[in-house]
């Protein structure tokens, strides 16, 4: 498929407009809603956006395996990690609010990483892996859920909380929560689902020709 | 460069739910705010906290930055979500505005999520406040009302598509 005649459809406004190829620094704005359609993308991009996904799934682990915080009120103390609070929610009766923690803390980030992972190196391999294309789908479906960085911050919060009534110490499980808030923001700057599809579409196209 | 035609846009169905979502939303924002989200008992003392009551905790300790962080993300980021949901569905098919429309539903994508912080807070809290008399943490009904009103905002800005704001089979500009 010729490149330079490449359409691709706003998804901000709807406009259909035909893309070119991109030099280093440039990108594409649609010009009635300001949406950006294309940017360049270094050939190192996917590359390093699956390095990053391997990197939050890595890290999901520790945090999960690890405790967050340890706190003490007149020589009683009690630690928690990620999946304690849902299994106290659920152990009291609130298991929808525990079904939405466990999905925003848990099943929606290892989602994201793991699909953004595979869409990743499915664009970066040369290569064709079988379901990149649903892979990428995935990694857009569940990263509006993937909600790190608001559970990091929330980790502060109750540390400020609980210091109000007695003694918190801090444990090895928020760091990994700290690094895997930043690994979600930079992969959100890193890898784009609807590039990944587009590149995938593509590969695709460019092998149905040849063939 | 095409505009969008009405039938060709996805997703367009299910306006009536996005709409039925902001009104849900506006019902639910009531009870989540006036009843109790958690019970704090801290050496044998009770105490029953609204989210408000939260901020307003917060703020008494000295912690007015924090205050201010839960206040916004808690309180008036599902509000300001709501408010501008349904005036995004006041103005659907009409060309009014459509530039601050396309960049409100922008900013709404952005900050929507944070308002689940009151939930997480909720999980940690609980999740260390299983000492008894000395210091616990319950969730009261009230929770269930807020995680309703938050599903329900950000459900409704996932289903509205920026496309609709451009519809009326104007064509783009090059």
């Amino acid at each position: 498929m010729d490149p330079v005649k490449r359409r691709e459809r706003c998804h901000g406004c709807g406009g259909v407009y035909a893309l070119r190829p991109l030099r280093r620094g440039e990108s594409l704005r649609c010009g009635r809603c300001g949406t950006i359609l294309a940017s360049f993308r270094s050939p190192m991009g996917s590359q390093a956006s699956c390095a990053v996904a391997l990197t939050g799934l890595v890290l999901l682990g520790l945090a999960n395996a690890q405790p967050i915080m340890r706190f003490s009120v007149a020589g009683n103390t009690q630690s928690n990690e990620i999946i304690t609070g849902i299994l106290v929610l659920f152990s009291q009766g609130y298991w929808p609010v525990a079904v939405l923690v466990l999905f925003c803390a848990l099943i929606a980030p290892f989602l994201h990483f793991l699909s953004a992972a595979y869409a990743s190196a499915a664009c970066a391999l040369p290569h064709p892996l079988p379901g990149g294309h649903l892979a990428a789908r995935l990694a857009s479906r569940s990263q509006p859920w993937s909600l790190l960085p608001v559970f990091a911050l929330a980790c502060i919060v109750s540390a400020v909380k609980l210091k109000m009534i007695g003694q918190v110490e801090w444990e090895a499980g928020i760091v990994y929560i700290g690094l895997l808030a930043v690994c979600s923001l930079v992969l959100s700057r890193l890898f784009s689902p609807r590039e990944a599809v587009r590149k995938l579409s593509e590969r695709r196209g460019a092998e149905g020709s040849a063939a | 460069m095409n505009g969008p035609s009405p039938a060709a846009l996805p997703g367009r169905q299910h306006l009536d739910l996005v709409r039925s979502l902001v009104v849900t939303g506006f019902l639910l924002y009531l009870p989540a705010n006036i009843l109790p989200v958690m019970t704090i008992t801290i050496t044998g003392e009770v105490e029953p906290l609204t989210v408000l009551g939260g901020v307003n905790e917060l703020w008494g300790s000295g912690l007015p930055l924090v205050a201010l962080i839960v206040l916004l993300a808690s309180f008036l980021v599902p509000l300001i979500k709501l408010v501008c949901l349904a005036w995004l569905l006041a103005l659907d098919g009409t060309a009014r505005c459509r530039d601050r429309r396309a960049a409100t539903l922008k900013v709404l994508h952005q900050i929507g999520s944070w308002s689940m912080v009151d939930i997480f807070l909720l999980s940690v809290l609980a999740a260390v406040g299983q000492l008894g008399m000395m210091a616990s943490v319950v969730p009261e009904p009230g929770v269930l009302f807020f995680a309703a009103m938050l599903l329900c905002t950000l459900f409704a800005t996932d289903l509205y598509r920026s496309e609709w704001i451009w519809l009326d089979g104007q064509s783009a500009v090059s």
